[in-house]
């Protein structure tokens, strides 16, 4: 999918800085920041809704909020465009 | 703009760091341990990949039950239609044990029952499957990692360098900090993934990188006409339903599914894809599913247990369904274009056409020509990608162990600083077009069923025009940063694939297995049990085709 409306809900409060969301994610909406400690979410229009990062995510720091209707399957007939 | 370079040398450099990829790394290792094995991967080794988002199963054949020659029967007739390379099937089944074996034993969660054998869960005469968990990948990676590979990760692969026709090495780059990488080795394995067009979602790692750079490097394709899988999904979560096409019926309350199916068959076919579209353009659809009183619904849920622990695999699928389940207020569906092309030609051994250089898994499952007439795994055979993966690491380690590593091809700096410009010149633009526009252009084309899973003569040359257009437009992207570039790339190599896709198509003049057109609608095996063969020959796209050796193979038409 390209050019996606899903949201990310981030709580940094609860985020121990371990990594593995930013590692789960294999489409790079998420990077890195090292000061923080802290996943930045920066490619979100790029994000697929496989909610690997919050299914990593032992601390429930992340939540992902599906926008099914930005995702399309580009069928020919309208209701599928 | 002025990117750092770094010179990098290992024996063998592994692109990918899925499960084949990661596999193989674990499988050289375990016969070579002093062998230097370097793993680039543009996302994270271990985390990439499909293996980790799809149903966690893997095919299992009883030896009690099955014999190899049974089921290579059932493949060759009902899946493969005569395309398939018998060989490598019969030696795929064969291994079926040592496969799941090798992944256990590298730390790969598969239930035992109290006995201490594979909880198995039968689905047909010939096939079942057992339950593997989804965290294989990382799994393997520590594995891999404690036996001494290398890893580089968010380090894409941009280009193969070769030397007198041998492989040499390949440059990447950091999509992090833009380092440019030229990476010497003595053998390179592609393990990049199939080409999936960035459109289903759990499909989504599979662009074609690996794939393009193998062909710009001058490999032979084979079997680029069979890249066009489709699923049926829910039109509004846009989720699989995975056998969905068993209980499929039109806007007047009909059962559709008796137009193209008479038995029960092992998978989706593309004749339920077809289906959907004639009661769409006759005005019978929207097209639902239906299940009776008591049935479980839709899906392959039988294998998990369904208990609320807090493994990735538990929330995984909690998540997913859920939110689904949000939106999903009925079961209507149409086809979601998934592509799979896997069309790098391999050898028995895993190599391609240059020497040196070797692919496995995804990205050459159609050009090892085992599965036949049919897009990569799951390919009609539920539970195969996995395996299909670790089996042709496992044969590409032993080819390498027994023949020893080549070497002795040198880096030309010439060649790796053209590589270099051309991969960064996105980033030099200061008009173009985006990524995203040459891609949409690419979808356009291949998404929709009637132009690539139902085709005709009229209608791929309507598909054409969108790839065209995206041809023009891909020699002037841009690139705003290293995110950006890499798409870049991405979308490059979605136009190739579907160039690959039309051109053999447009070659095959017949329908044969998965592969259907409406103005060729039968198989024809006077003159079309070949495989169409595409090669780069200085820049152009040209084919020759080769016969299936079927005289020498068990199974005949």
């Amino acid at each position: 999918m390209i050019n996606t409306a899903h949201r990310i809900e981030f709580f940094p409060e609860k985020c121990v800085g371990c990594q593995l969301c930013y590692k789960a994610c294999f489409v790079d909406v998420i990077r890195w920041d090292p000061e923080a400690k802290k996943p930045i979410f920066k490619y979100v229009s790029d994000c697929e809704h496989c909610f690997c990062c919050q299914a990593v995510c032992k601390k429930e720091a992340i939540r992902v909020i599906p926008d099914y209707s930005s995702e399309h399957l580009l069928q020919s007939f309208e209701r599928y465009a | 703009m002025n990117y750092e370079n770094k010179n990098l040398s290992c024996d063998i450099l592994v692109a990918g760091g899925g499960i084949g990829g990661l596999s193989f790394a674990v499988s050289i290792k375990e016969r070579m341990p002093e062998t230097d094995v370097l793993i680039i991967e543009k996302q994270t080794a271990g985390y990439s990949g499909k293996a980790n988002k799809g149903g966690g199963v893997l095919q299992y054949f009883d030896p009690e039950k099955v014999q190899p020659i049974d089921f290579l029967k059932l493949h060759v007739k009902e899946i493969g239609a005569y395309l398939g390379d018998q060989e490598m099937m019969l030696k795929y089944v064969s291994m079926n044990k040592e496969m799941i074996d090798k992944l256990s034993e590298w730390g790969v969660g598969i239930p035992k029952d109290e006995n201490g054998r594979y909880r198995v869960l039968p689905t047909g005469p010939m096939t079942a499957m057992i339950r593997a968990n989804l965290d294989m990948t990382v799994q393997v990676r520590r594995r891999a990692e404690k036996l001494g590979v290398r890893f580089l990760d968010k380090t894409a692969m941009s280009d193969l360098l070769t030397d007198g026709g041998k492989i040499a090495g390949a440059t990447a780059f950091s999509i992090l900090d833009g380092t440019f990488y030229v990476i010497k080795a003595k053998a390179v394995v592609l393990a990049t993934g199939s080409q999936n067009y960035r459109i289903g979602s759990m499909w989504s790692s599979g662009r074609g990188d690996g794939i393009a750079a193998a062909y710009r490097a001058g490999a032979e394709m084979r079997n680029a006409e069979f890249g066009n899988f489709a699923q049926l999904a829910k039109v509004k979560s846009h989720h699989e339903v995975v056998f969905g096409e068993n209980n499929m019926y039109n806007a007047e309350g009909e059962f559709i599914t008796k137009n193209f199916r008479k038995t029960r068959e092992t998978d989706i076919s593309s004749t339920a894809i077809r289906e959907w579209y004639i009661q769409m353009i006759n005005g019978k659809g929207p097209v639902h599913l239906e299940f009776g009183e008591g049935h479980p619904g839709p899906g392959a849920r039988a294998l998990h247990d369904g208990s609320k622990d807090q493994s990735y695999d538990s929330r995984f699928r909690e998540l997913n369904e859920k939110s689904a389940a949000e939106v999903d207020t009925d079961l209507e569906v149409c086809p979601l274009f998934i592509g799979e092309q896997s069309p790098i030609c391999v050898g028995h051994d895993m190599q391609t056409s240059v020497a040196g250089l070797y692919a496995i898994g995804d990205c050459s499952y159609c050009g090892s020509a085992a599965p036949g007439a049919v897009p990569a795994p799951p390919g009609r055979n539920r539970g195969s990608g996995i395996l299909n993966a670790v089996f042709a690491a496992l044969v590409c380690a032993e080819s390498i162990a027994a023949s020893g590593l080549g070497g002795g091809a040198e880096i030309d700096m010439a060649q790796a600083e053209s590589c270099r410009e051309q991969l960064f010149a996105p980033l030099n633009r200061k008009e173009g077009v985006t990524a995203k526009e040459v891609i949409a252009l690419v979808q356009k084309a291949v998404a929709p069923v009637e132009q690539s899973v139902f085709m005709k003569q009229d209608r791929m040359e309507q598909a054409m025009q969108y790839v065209r257009k995206a041809r023009e437009l891909a020699g002037k992207m841009k690139a705003e940063d290293l995110h950006d570039l890499l798409a870049c790339r991405e979308a490059e190599a979605m136009v190739l694939s579907a160039e690959m896709h039309y051109f053999a198509s447009a070659i095959r003049k017949e329908s044969r297995g998965w592969f259907l057109r409406e103005d060729y609608p039968d198989m024809d095996n006077a003159n079309w049990l070949k495989w169409i063969i595409l090669k780069n020959v200085n820049g152009e796209m040209t084919y020759t085709t080769r016969d299936v050796p079927i005289e020498k193979w068990p199974v005949k038409p």
